[in-house]
């Protein structure tokens, strides 16, 4: 409690019914259900029914030797890797140029911070159609300026696809990491530059010794959350590609829908998403050590 | 300044220039970068006003060579958009009420009371924040379907405000708990209640926190698309993303001017929207983090 509270007659009841219908919806809609991936995990049951044969492990003996699942670990390792690590590096590059001051810095701030606030289908009706094969404005680009001979098939080639979903993923989330890393630039006292000024320190000394120990719990942290929000995603890819060519786009959230919406296990589905849970578990810890380290510092 | 008179006006000159020379080039830089990122919406907007047939053209010209509003027509009789827009809207505007209604109060009654499982709650709802809406698709599905209301729009205002509620609620608290106790409490020495002292001193005092609260939960509802996919089957309980991702890949009609004057409406909604939140009610865009 930040400061004592007089509790008065009535308070408790008043606290529990304004809690009851957030309680009642979080718990029947987000705790329970997860919860019940354990119970169907470990059942053979087809969608559409609400329970099936007890069959121990087999879905995870089932997931484990199935060639798809490892496909779509491996394909969630390179967008998450890819995406986040792309998303810091020009977020933070993009951060430090608008903390500068220049003519129309309005301006090139709107710009670079929209794809953020606009939603994912019109990113995705967009790219689709720049990204097209034969009628996109990328291909016709990249033909004129010389850069490849043939036109690539950016969205249904295997080879290509995951990258160009990366890019595209980037595009829409990099703004997350400049609104971050530009909040703490901001807060960062000049005097303290003023003075290293005096002090004879060139332009790289003041950014290391001032620059940077100031943004790096926010750029951790950031880095952690957008880590986390990259793993989940499931709208951009599967509306980009829906997972493939093949199984070339697809990642764990993806494979959840398709084990469970198109092959119909929910099962199989299950024992996924406890993969997924598994991993969110994974990176929370490290999440939630630097956010108490961050907040001690302050 | 300091640095000017000890060097004398030669050496300053040359200090100036090369900070012009800087300015400049972090001018050319920001340009750049906003050339390549704005260019998508350029073309978008360009494209939406070309003949359906040119933008099968390879290769595309720049500029609309017949300047046509046919995409819109075509987008509002051949697409159910005005249907996909009244639900997005009734979804959004629906889970937005709620969870501003339900993270309201319990988010007050975190902030400032600490029965037994009200911790319990908070760091429950902490973990929920972070759970993927794919996590628990299979089992919502199932308990949509049991309890009859698969494919309805109930359904998804259900759905979205479950999961923006943990985030509402963690906000409130905070904003709650920066407004001091003593005002309410003073407010109840001269006979209101709990709830009228909460509705009457500390909400109004928290009101800018609320409404970002409001934006987050809004824009959550206003892009969502997995529950939409999976909760809802029929045309007409299509939600925007649904409905315009169905036409994606119709090329037999042309589908690509629709879509593209549909993504130049939605450019234009949510515009209008932020521009609206930023200048009447929010501090800043983002803050706080928004789940994307």
């Amino acid at each position: 409690m930040a400061e004592p509270v007089t509790v008065y007659p009535g308070d408790r009841r008043f606290a529990y019914l304004a809690l009851a219908p957030s309680v009642a919806l979080v718990l029947m809609l987000i705790a329970v259900p997860t919860v019940a991936i354990f119970a169907l995990a470990v059942q053979d049951v087809p969608l559409g029914r609400y329970s099936g044969d007890f069959v121990g492990l087999a879905n995870f003996r089932r997931l484990f030797a199935d060639a798809d699942f490892y496909a779509a670990l491996g394909n969630t390792f390179i967008w998450i890797g890819g995406s986040v690590g792309l998303e810091m590096l020009f977020g933070t590059g993009l951060a430090l140029l608008l903390n500068q001051r220049f003519p129309l810095r309005w301006l090139a701030r709107t710009i670079l911070l929209a794809p953020y606030l606009l939603p994912t289908i019109v990113a995705v009706l967009v790219w689709r159609y720049m990204f097209d094969d034969i009628v996109g404005i990328v291909n016709h680009i990249a033909i004129s300026a010389g850069l490849v001979a043939r036109p690539i098939q950016w969205l249904t080639s295997p080879r290509v696809a995951l990258l160009s979903v990366i890019l595209i993923g980037v595009w829409k989330f990099t703004p997350f990491v400049v609104i971050a890393i530009l909040g703490i630039l901001q807060s960062i006292p000049g005097e303290q530059y003023d003075a290293a000024k005096l002090d004879g320190a060139g332009p790289v000394r003041r950014f290391v010794t001032i620059t940077l120990p100031h943004i790096l719990p926010v750029f951790v942290l950031t880095a952690l959350l957008r880590t986390i929000w990259t793993a989940h995603k499931f709208d951009l890819i599967y509306l980009l590609t829906g997972g493939g060519p093949i199984n070339a786009t697809t990642t764990l959230p993806v494979l959840v829908y398709v084990r469970g919406f198109h092959d119909f296990d929910a099962g199989g589905a299950s024992a996924i998403a406890l993969v997924i849970l598994l991993l969110i578990a994974l990176l929370l810890v490290p999440y939630l050590l630097i956010h108490r380290w961050s907040e001690a510092r302050q | 300044m300091s640095r000017a008179f000890r060097l004398g006006d030669v050496a300053s000159d040359g200090l100036l220039l090369r900070e012009l020379s800087g300015k400049a080039l972090v001018f050319l830089t920001a340009f750049a970068a906003a050339s390549v990122v704005g260019f998508p919406f350029i073309w978008m907007v360009l494209c939406s006003v070309k003949m359906p047939a040119e933008l099968y053209n390879a290769p595309p010209a720049f500029l609309p060579v017949d300047f046509t509003l046919r995409n819109y027509a075509d987008l509002f009789i051949q697409t159910g958009f005005p249907r996909y827009f009244a639900n997005s809207l009734i979804v959004a505007v629906g889970s937005t009420a709620l969870s501003l209604l339900f993270g309201a109060v319990g988010g007050y009654a975190l902030a400032r009371f600490n029965f037994f499982g009200l911790a319990i709650f908070a760091a429950l709802s902490l973990l929920c924040y972070m759970l993927p809406e794919t996590l628990v698709i299979i089992p919502l599905y199932m308990l949509a379907s049991y309890v009859g209301l698969q494919d309805t729009l109930v359904s998804l205002i259900a759905a979205n405000t479950a999961f923006t509620l943990p985030f509402a609620l963690w906000f409130m608290r905070a904003y709650f708990r920066s407004v001091p106790a003593s005002f309410e409490e003073s407010a109840m020495l001269d006979g209101c209640t709990r709830f009228e002292a909460f509705r009457r001193v500390t909400l109004p005092i928290a009101l800018p926190g609320v409404a970002s609260v409001g934006v987050f939960a809004f824009n959550n509802a206003w892009n969502e698309f997995l529950f939409a996919l999976v909760l809802t089957s029929s045309e007409r309980n299509k939600t925007l993303p649904l409905g315009l991702s169905t036409w994606i890949g119709q090329d037999s009609i042309y589908s690509w001017g629709m879509l593209l004057a549909g993504s130049t409406l939605l450019t234009l909604f949510s515009m209008a929207a932020y521009l609206l939140a930023q200048s009447g009610l929010m501090p800043g865009i983002g803050e706080g983090g928004t789940k994307g």
